[in-house]
C-alpha cells in the first residue's frame, strides 16, 4: 500500500521561508518582465503614435511622394503643380502605412533585444540565487556526509559544524549531543579497561554494568 | 591642374566676398547641427522627425571638411565626425551591393520608409566622402571613403541594360527609371566608369541621350524637367571646363542653362511678382503646394512663381554677376523671412506669401560646394579632380578638350595610392 503524506506542513518555518523564496523570486522576474514590456513596447508605441509624430509622419509622407514624383519623370506627369492627384493620396497612404509597419518592427525589435539583456541578467540572476539557496541544504548534508563517514571509521570525536544561516542546524546539535554521548560511553568503557588491567574479573563485572544501559540489536 | 585665375568674368569685391562667404559659413552648419552624433547620418530636412539622407550625408562629408579646411570647424571635430560617419557607413548602414538606401533611421542607419536603393544618391554620399578623403590624404579618413566607393557594384546597376537604373527595391526589384538623359547622373557616369574594382563599359557614357533645344539663342542639352540643380550636381565636383563631350562642353552648358533659367522667369516677370530683376532661381525645391520639380526652359518648366535661393546661388561658376546680385537681394531684401542659423531657407513665394520654413540637406550642401569653388580657387575642383577614378573616367571616354600624351592610368592603383600631387594641403582662403 502507498503511504500517502498526511500532514504536509511538517516543519513550517522551514516550509514557510522557502515559499518566500521561491514567490519572492517569481515575483520579482514577472515585474522585471512586466515593466520591461510595458516600457520597451507600449511607451514606444505610445510616443510613436503621439499627435505631434503622426502629424510629422503625415507630412513627411506627403514629402516623399513628392520626391519620387519630382525625380521620376513618369511620376511626376501624374502630378500637377497645384492639385495632388488621387494617385498622390494613395501613395502617400501606402508610405506611412509602411513607415508604420517600420515603427512596429523597429520598436519589436529593440524591446526584444532589451527583454533578451535583461533575460540573461535574470538568469543569472537566478542560477546564483539557486547555488546560495541550495548551498543551504547541500552544505549541511555534505557536513552530515563527512561526519558519518568519520563514525564510520570509528572516531567518535567529530562533530559536525554548521553555518550560522544553514537548515538543519537543529538536527545538527541534536546529532552532536547524541555522538557526545556515545563518545562518553565508548570512553566510559575504555577507562574500566584501562583502570582494571591487574582484575579482569571487577573489569568484566564493571563492564556489564556498563554495558546493561545500553540498548543494542543483540539484546533481542 | 589648370589655372584657375581670370575664369571668372565678374570680379567679385570685398562686400560680396563678405556676404558669401557668411552664407557658406552659415549653410555648413547645417551639417554640423543635423548629423547624428552617434551615427554622422545627416537628415534630409531641418523637419522634425525627418529620416537621415545618404545624399545629404555626402554632402555633409564634403561640407564639414571643406569648414574644417577655412578653420570655421575644430580639426578634431571636424575628423571625429567624417570618421563616425564613414564608419557607420561602412559598418551599420543597410546597403545591397554597396548601395544605400536613399532614406536611413538616423541613429540605427536601418532603412526607413521603405525608400529604394538609390543610385544617384549613393554617388552624392561616396563623392562627398572621397572629396573629404582628399581633404584628409594618408588617414583612415581616406581609406574608409576608398572602401565605401570600391564596394559599390556599378555593373549590377545595370540590370543588363545599357543604362544605369535609378534603383532598386528588396520587394520589386529594380525600378522601372533609368538614366537614359541628361541630368544630374554626368557624376554617377564619372564614378561608376572610372570605378577601380565594379567599372561599368565606356559605352555607357554614350549610351544616354543629349537632348538639345534652342531657347533665345541658346543651344542647350537639357533636363527633362530644367531644374536648375540637374545642371549643377556633377559640377559641384567635376570641373568640365576643360572637357569636351564631342563638341558638347557641359560648363558652357550650364552657363547657358543657368542665363536661361534667369531669362524664363525674367520672361514671366508680369505672371508673377516673385520673378524679375535679380530675382530668379528655378529648381526643384519647396513650394506652396509642396515640393515640386520647378524649373524653366528648354525642358517642362514647371513653375508657380517660388523661388529657390540656393539654386541662384549654385550657378555662381556659372553666371557669377547675375547669382550675387540675386543672393544681395534675397539677403537684403528678405532676410528677416528667409535668413537664419544655416542660411538661406529653401524657397518663397511672393505671389502666396509663402515663405519655407526648412532648409533641406541637399541645397544646403550644393550651396557650400559652389560657394567653396567660387571663393577659394576651384578648392573642390582640384582635389576631386586628382582622383585616379575621374581620371580614369575621362581617359576611357576621350574627353579631354586638348587630348594629351599616353596618359597610363591604373585604377587598381587608386585603392593603395595616397596619390598624387602635394596640392592636397587645404588652399589658403580668398579672404
Amino acid at each position: 500500500m502507498k503511504e500517502r503524506r498526511k500532514h504536509f506542513l511538517i516543519n513550517k518555518p522551514l516550509q514557510f521561508r522557502y515559499m518566500a523564496y521561491f514567490t519572492s523570486a517569481l515575483i520579482i522576474i514577472s515585474a522585471i518582465a512586466l515593466v520591461s514590456l510595458y516600457i520597451g513596447i507600449w511607451s514606444s508605441i505610445l510616443e510613436s503614435f503621439s499627435d505631434a509624430r503622426l502629424r510629422n509622419d503625415l507630412l513627411l509622407a506627403s514629402r516623399l511622394t513628392e520626391y519620387e514624383q519630382a525625380r521620376f519623370p513618369a511620376a511626376s506627369v501624374a502630378a500637377p503643380a497645384e492639385s495632388p492627384s488621387i494617385l498622390s493620396f494613395f501613395k502617400q497612404t501606402e508610405k506611412l502605412s509602411r513607415h508604420q509597419r517600420e515603427i512596429f518592427k523597429m520598436i519589436l525589435d529593440e524591446s526584444n533585444q532589451k527583454l533578451m539583456f535583461k533575460l540573461a541578467l535574470l538568469l543569472f540572476f537566478i542560477a546564483w540565487a539557486s547555488i546560495y539557496i541550495s548551498h543551504k541544504i547541500a552544505g549541511p548534508l555534505y557536513r552530515f556526509h563527512v561526519t558519518l563517514g568519520d563514525i564510520e571509521k570509528g572516531d567518535l570525536t567529530t562533530r559536525i559544524h554548521l553555518r550560522k544561516f544553514d537548515e538543519a542546524l537543529f538536527l545538527a546539535e541534536q546529532f552532536n549531543r547524541a555522538i557526545e554521548k556515545l563518545d562518553r560511553t565508548m570512553s566510559q568503557l575504555k577507562n574500566i579497561m584501562r583502570e582494571n588491567e591487574a582484575n579482569p574479573q571487577r573489569a568484566a563485572t564493571r563492564l556489564k554494568e556498563e554495558l546493561s544501559k545500553i540498548k543494542t540489536s543483540a539484546d533481542s | 591642374m589648370l589655372p584657375l585665375q581670370g575664369l571668372f568674368a565678374y570680379e567679385p569685391d570685398a562686400r560680396d566676398v563678405q556676404l558669401l562667404s557668411k552664407i557658406e559659413q552659415d549653410s555648413i552648419q547645417y551639417f554640423v547641427r543635423m548629423s547624428d552624433k552617434v551615427t554622422g547620418l545627416t537628415r534630409d530636412s531641418s523637419q522634425a522627425g525627418s529620416p537621415a539622407s545618404i545624399a545629404a550625408t555626402g554632402f555633409a562629408l564634403a561640407a564639414v571638411a571643406i569648414g574644417q579646411s577655412r578653420g570655421w570647424i575644430p580639426k578634431e571635430q571636424a575628423y571625429a565626425q567624417i570618421k563616425k560617419t564613414l564608419r557607420t557607413l561602412l559598418s551599420k548602414a543597410d546597403q545591397k551591393k554597396g548601395f544605400f538606401y536613399h532614406f536611413l533611421d538616423p541613429r540605427s542607419g536601418k532603412r526607413v520608409w521603405g525608400s529604394e536603393v538609390s543610385s544617384i544618391d549613393t554617388t552624392l554620399l561616396v563623392a562627398g566622402a572621397l572629396l573629404a578623403g582628399q581633404y584628409y590624404p594618408g588617414t583612415e579618413i581616406e581609406a574608409m571613403a576608398k572602401k565605401v566607393y570600391a564596394r559599390i557594384d556599378w555593373q549590377w546597376m545595370m540590370n543588363n541594360s545599357s543604362l544605369v537604373c535609378m534603383g532598386w527595391k528588396p520587394e520589386s526589384g529594380f525600378l522601372p527609371y533609368y538614366w537614359n538623359s541628361y541630368n544630374e547622373h554626368l557624376l554617377l557616369q564619372a564614378l561608376a566608369i572610372g570605378s577601380p574594382t565594379h567599372p561599368i563599359p565606356a559605352e555607357a557614357w554614350n549610351a544616354w541621350t543629349r537632348n538639345e533645344d534652342v531657347y533665345r539663342d541658346k543651344d542647350i542639352v537639357y533636363s527633362y524637367t530644367g531644374c536648375l540643380f540637374t545642371y549643377q550636381y556633377a559640377q559641384a565636383y567635376i570641373d568640365f571646363r576643360e572637357l569636351d563631350d564631342r563638341g558638347i562642353n557641359y560648363f558652357d552648358n550650364s552657363v547657358n542653362a543657368s542665363i536661361a533659367n534667369w531669362e524664363y522667369s525674367s520672361e514671366n516677370r508680369d505672371q508673377y511678382k516673385s520673378y524679375g530683376g535679380n530675382l530668379w532661381g528655378l529648381s526643384a525645391s519647396l513650394g506652396p503646394a509642396g515640393y515640386k520639380a520647378y524649373g524653366a526652359k528648354p525642358g517642362q518648366g514647371l513653375h508657380d512663381g517660388t523661388i529657390a535661393p540656393h539654386s541662384a546661388l549654385s550657378s555662381i561658376n556659372f553666371t557669377p554677376e547675375r547669382s550675387i546680385a540675386a543672393a544681395h537681394l534675397f539677403f537684403n531684401q528678405y532676410q528677416d523671412r528667409l535668413y537664419d542659423h544655416f542660411g538661406f531657407k529653401d524657397a518663397f513665394n511672393l505671389d502666396k506669401n509663402w515663405w519655407a520654413e526648412e532648409y533641406l540637406g541637399i541645397d544646403q550642401g550644393i550651396t557650400v560646394l559652389m560657394l567653396e569653388n567660387y571663393l577659394n580657387h576651384g578648392a573642390v575642383w582640384n582635389k576631386f579632380m586628382q582622383l585616379l577614378p575621374v581620371q580614369f573616367w575621362i581617359k576611357r571616354c576621350n574627353l579631354l578638350k586638348v587630348k594629351s600624351a599616353d596618359l597610363e592610368i591604373q585604377p587598381m592603383s587608386f585603392m593603395s595610392s595616397s596619390d598624387t600631387s602635394d596640392s592636397r594641403a587645404a588652399p589658403p582662403s580668398r579672404q
